[in-house]
């Protein structure tokens, strides 16, 4: 069974297609639910994860880090939510987050700007001239979001299986889709799907381990064998072998581990 | 029934899928082989029809005025023809020309980018990392073509109603998709997105009439009248308004023609200078 995950700009009425979706299919439906886990899981303010995750990264941000390691928590949460599949997730970038595991479902729900402004000035009550101010400044917040930490316009396309302008159809309309879709061998989990997602996941959680050493730091696993990779000298890499033999113990399904350091990082790493 | 127009990142690709779609639903299609009638309508060379839809104008190429002349007479010749419903058409750019009309659905289909970079690797003989850059190249040459042509960004998601990727989901479940939503009853034709239609290809058929003696006119059609929008000095406004009349005037479907000239600011600075 499928992971489908749904991105759509602030009031395009994504949410309630995924809301809908999971209904219909008897999946579960999660969205902040990823906040909560990696702030549990990772001793980290709800509030401040929110804002990290929210807001594109300045420039010092980023070569700080700092975000980047709410990032990683976050990729950590969403993975082990999703990884039993049967789950709609609509929030940040999941198309992004999840990409490489074959029997993920990608969907965009697009609207046209009048009908989002419409949508915002009755729910907020606020005037035509806010309303298109606050769909702008999010959708330009998103757009920087996805294109600094992952180089892709939000708006491409390309990034998803399915875009469905919903102004055309009706919300059902969209959820016969997204569930038809959901429903082809395609998205079927398949062995080698479920093994991709358990990779996906162990490397996220063993990013997430690592990332309070080093920004720098990617992760790939192929059948529970871990590959570390670094661009930090030898001493970096002797505290990241070290951090990995206590990881091992508590992080469940490591086959091996290896540490690279100056290696080329492959780009699938997370 | 509806006029499924299909656009796509490979020509090929398009083509394959609208041939197919118009067989599942026993519809007509509409490809490039229709340029051979315009051709000789117009007595141009096909060619040049051809290559108008593929480039943009150059130096060493077509000259802009005659690539907007070329893509008058396609846009006439694709917009008679999807003046008849159960339709499927691709490779003539009605994505970007037919706006407004509630029963057509416009699908764009996305390549599978690993299976589009083996296949021009091979076919060119290629490193795989060439082969992603020619891709990457190949497709701001098809944006730009669409915003210089009709001022849209042909990748833009949100000028089609559905946008169906082949990474995942494949060329027979796209077309099962495409059949399911134009069963849908809001892309049935109704009397007011006949009329759109019809207003599209009359003000198609006049532009293609005047690109000869006005090749920057702007037309518009509404039930039989014309608005001509074009831009001349003051002293000719009369006489090209009444040669845009004559001309406009006898085409077929035509009742009453209007023209707004707008004066020509740039010719008028640059003859105050001489």
């Amino acid at each position: 069974m499928a992971i489908i995950t749904i991105s759509r700009g602030s009031y395009s009425k994504g949410k309630e297609v995924a809301e809908r979706v999971a209904a219909r299919l008897e999946y579960r439906c999660i969205s902040r639910e990823v906040i909560l886990e990696a702030s549990g899981i990772y001793h980290i303010p709800e509030i401040r994860m929110v804002k990290a995750i929210h807001d594109a990264p300045s420039i010092l941000e980023r070569l700080g880090g700092g975000k980047l390691a709410y990032i990683a928590y976050y990729k950590s949460a969403l993975a082990r939510l999703v990884r039993e599949d049967n789950v709609v997730y609509h929030g940040l970038a999941g198309h992004l987050l999840l990409k490489g595991v074959p029997h993920v479902l990608k969907v965009r729900i697009i609207a046209d700007l009048a009908d989002r402004v419409l949508s915002v000035m009755k729910e907020e009550k606020i005037n035509e001239q806010d309303a298109r101010s606050m769909i702008l400044k999010d959708d330009q917040e998103r757009r920087k979001w996805t294109q600094s930490l992952y180089g892709a316009d939000p708006w491409d396309s390309s990034l998803y299986d399915l875009v469905i302008h919903i102004d055309r159809f009706t919300v059902s309309d969209a959820v016969d889709f997204v569930c038809d879709a959901a429903g082809r061998d395609q998205f079927k989990t398949t062995a080698e799907s479920r093994q991709k997602m358990d990779d996906l996941a162990l490397a996220s959680q063993v990013k997430a381990a690592l990332v309070s050493l080093s920004q720098e730091v990617a992760v790939t696993s192929d059948y529970g064998n871990v590959l570390v990779f670094t661009r930090g000298d030898d001493r970096l890499a002797r505290k990241i072998r070290e951090k990995i033999k206590v990881l091992s113990r508590d992080i469940e399904g490591i086959n091996n581990v290896e540490v690279h350091s100056g290696a080329s990082i492959p780009p699938d790493a997370v | 029934m509806p006029v499924i127009i299909i656009s796509s990142d490979f020509h090929q690709t398009a083509q394959a899928i609208a041939q197919s779609a118009a067989g599942v639903l026993g519809y007509d299609h509409v490809g490039r082989e229709s340029l051979a009638k315009a051709a000789d309508r117009y007595k141009v060379p096909e060619a040049k029809l051809h290559q108008a839809l593929d480039q943009t104008p150059s130096f060493v190429g077509m000259t802009s005025k005659l690539w907007k002349r070329y893509l008058a007479y396609i846009q006439e010749a694709t917009l008679s023809q999807l003046l008849r419903d159960n339709v499927v058409c691709q490779g003539l750019a009605a994505h970007l020309y037919v706006l407004g009309v509630s029963h057509v659905l416009r699908v764009r289909i996305l390549s599978d980018p690993e299976k589009r970079v083996e296949q021009l690797a091979s076919s060119h003989g290629l490193s795989p990392e060439k082969a992603k850059k020619l891709l990457e190249r190949e497709k701001q040459a098809g944006r730009r073509w669409s915003m210089e042509a009709f001022g849209l960004d042909e990748t833009d998601p949100s000028h089609y109603d559905l946008v169906i990727s082949l990474s995942q989901i494949d060329q027979d479940e796209a077309v099962k998709i495409m059949k399911e939503t134009a069963a849908y009853a809001r892309f049935k034709p109704m009397t007011y997105s006949v009329n759109c239609m019809e207003d599209l290809a009359l003000a198609s058929r006049v532009k293609a009439v005047l690109m000869d003696r006005f090749p920057g006119a702007r037309v518009r059609a509404n039930r039989g009248t014309l608005i001509v929008e074009t831009v001349a000095l003051k002293r000719e406004k009369e006489k090209k308004a009444k040669a845009i009349k004559e001309l406009a005037g006898n085409i077929p479907g035509v009742d009453y023609v209007e023209v707004h000239v707008v004066n020509d600011i740039l010719r008028q600075a640059a003859e105050s200078f001489r």
